[in-house]
């Protein structure tokens, strides 16, 4: 595997706000990671810093093997479509279609003009009067058509219905198949692309809390469903993330079980699921996380290789 | 962390454009729409024009032929065009504000964006130019379009041939571009408070100078000065804040960053 990005000790402060604080990862060529977060937790400015539209405070960054800020070299195979983007006042779609290609020696017209169906984008209207939907199947299309190295997708739909976000991700695997290449993605609708991810970074706070491969983080709770009584039986001396009763009912939230817990489960007449991995971050990222959780999954953690 | 970082050094970008190309793609992008950059000024323009021909034939012909000269003398006043480098100058702004942060999500570096403004820029003075001194030279050879009428050959463009109006035109439109290039990349590095700041500064320098040349006593010997130079090469003189402007907005977008 080849690292294409590797942020290290990465820091944003705006005044006395720390945005980004010592981000630590890397990522890997041709893998689709999913950049998780709460609102206001730092990822778009993770996600500026870099494609170099930010400078770090401290820290470093390096996307392709070198510092992106100011490298043609480097800025010309990244593609950064966020949900913000501001178009020039009297741009139409057609413009911005007509004008990515010069700067994206990969751009498929062929696959653009799909997109462009597939999402109904009117192609001579004034980009300002677009619906907040249409605005953002402009920056989709210019994003997926664009097959840049380093694809940056940063909330890219909002206000697309969840037909237009089926196409997104139909589209997405579709064509990451064919034209592998590395796409960094980050969301709100976590379940939704649960299954697009192969990495997921999540960021609280401006820290990276976890770091950490989907299919691994998945297995690293469960639910546990039952009579109350014997789900609290089961979960004491266990790290609970989370309990939710209801009458004589209980669901809890626990880290990872072995086989004999799976079998002691059983016995008590328990219920075991495995966890969503929205489910999850909701529970990492709401006020205090379960410590031993996120000592399980440590920021920056070294990557098995 | 790992060695995998040594195999990430080659990042072949063969296939991709050198920055030359770039540099193009960037002043290519803001001629993409061209109704703002050329229907809008055009009919703004013919819409001046269309007000002024109307008011210059009334006069015409409620003046009598014998006065015509002193009329047409009078309308030389006339400021009809100052719009255009107004309008000029919201170019410049809009070109830095929105495009500036759009062209970075393309992956294009702030040094290139910087030279294809200019570039951008520097043919859009030229192709105004062009377009102004072809109506100026139309109306000094109709005699302001047969009503002795002046907008293209007003005073504000001390010229008399083709060539001179193509220059003193030109050195306008770069003026008023690089000026609005300026303001906009302070605008785009520190936003409002940096605009204020510059204004400020700018005001500060002005009232500076101005103080120097009194307390020197130097008024009346600047104004010789002045008074002796050629027109044209007080409009040369314009080139030196041009230049000015058009460098300082290099150095302030360097390290611009986009809103947001």
């Amino acid at each position: 595997m080849t690292t294409v990005i590797e942020a290290s000790g990465l820091t944003k402060r705006f005044g006395s706000m720390t945005a980004v604080d010592s981000a630590t990862f890397s990522i890997e060529k041709n893998t689709i990671t999913g950049l998780l977060g709460r609102n206001g937790a730092g990822k778009t400015t993770l996600m500026q810093l870099l494609t170099a539209q930010l400078f770090a405070s401290s820290g470093s960054v390096e996307v392709l093997g070198a510092s992106p800020v100011e490298n043609a070299r480097v800025l010309q195979q990244v593609c950064f479509i966020k949900e913000s983007q501001k178009y020039p006042d009297d741009y139409h779609p057609r413009h911005v279609f007509e004008s990515a290609p010069w700067f994206f020696p990969n751009w498929d017209a062929d696959f653009a003009e799909r997109l462009i169906a597939d999402f109904r984008v009117p192609l001579r209207r004034r980009i300002k009067k677009l619906s907040r939907g249409q605005v953002s199947a402009v920056g989709v299309i210019v994003g997926l058509a664009s097959r840049a190295p380093i694809t940056f997708f940063d909330e890219p739909y909002l206000g697309l219905d969840a037909v237009a976000r089926q196409v997104f991700y139909d589209r997405l695997l579709e064509d990451y198949a064919e034209h592998p290449r590395t796409v960094v993605l980050s969301t709100h609708l976590i379940d939704e692309v649960s299954n697009l991810l192969e990495r997921v970074l999540v960021i609280d706070d401006g820290r990276i809390i976890v770091d950490e491969d989907a299919e691994t983080l998945r297995g690293r709770a469960t639910t546990v469903a039952g009579a109350a009584a014997a789900v609290e039986r089961f979960t004491a001396g266990r790290d609970v993330l989370h309990t939710e009763r209801l009458g004589g009912l209980a669901t809890a939230t626990v880290s990872a079980l072995s086989v004999s817990d799976r079998e002691l489960a059983n016995e008590y007449g328990l219920e075991l699921a495995p966890v969503s991995l929205q489910q999850l971050i909701v529970r990492l990222t709401t006020t205090e996380p379960a410590p031993s959780l996120v000592e399980a999954v440590p920021a920056g953690s070294e990557k098995r290789a | 962390m790992t060695t995998t970082t040594a195999a990430a050094r080659p990042a072949d970008a063969s296939g991709y454009p050198g920055g030359g190309a770039r540099v193009l793609s960037v002043a290519r992008l803001h001629f993409v729409n061209r109704a703002t950059v050329f229907t809008v000024p055009a009919l703004i323009l013919a819409a001046i024009f269309a007000v002024n021909l109307i008011i210059w034939a009334i006069i015409y012909n409620s003046v009598s032929p014998q006065d015509r000269g002193d009329v047409s003398e009078g309308l030389q006043w006339s400021g009809s065009t100052f719009y255009i480098f107004v309008y000029t100058f919201v170019i410049a702004v809009t070109a830095i504000n929105v495009t500036f942060p759009f062209a970075l999500g393309y992956g294009v570096t702030r040094k290139h964006f910087a030279l294809g403004t200019a570039i951008a820029l520097l043919g859009l003075a030229a192709v105004y130019s062009v377009a102004l001194t072809v109506l100026a030279s139309i109306e000094q050879v109709t005699n302001g379009w047969g009503f002795g009428g002046k907008m293209f050959t007003a005073i504000y463009f001390p010229a008399n041939t083709w060539y001179e109006y193509l220059f003193v035109y030109f050195a306008y439109f770069a003026l008023f571009f690089f000026t609005g290039a300026f303001f906009a990349s302070v605008y785009s590095r520190w936003r409002i408070y940096g605009l204020l700041l510059s204004f400020l500064g700018l005001a500060l320098v002005l009232i500076a100078t101005l103080a120097i040349i009194g307390a020197a006593n130097a008024w009346a010997e600047l104004f010789t000065y002045l008074g002796s130079l050629a027109p044209l090469t007080f409009v040369a003189w314009s080139f030196v804040p041009t230049v000015i402007a058009a460098l300082a907005a290099f150095a302030v977008i360097r390290r611009a960053t986009p809103k947001g």
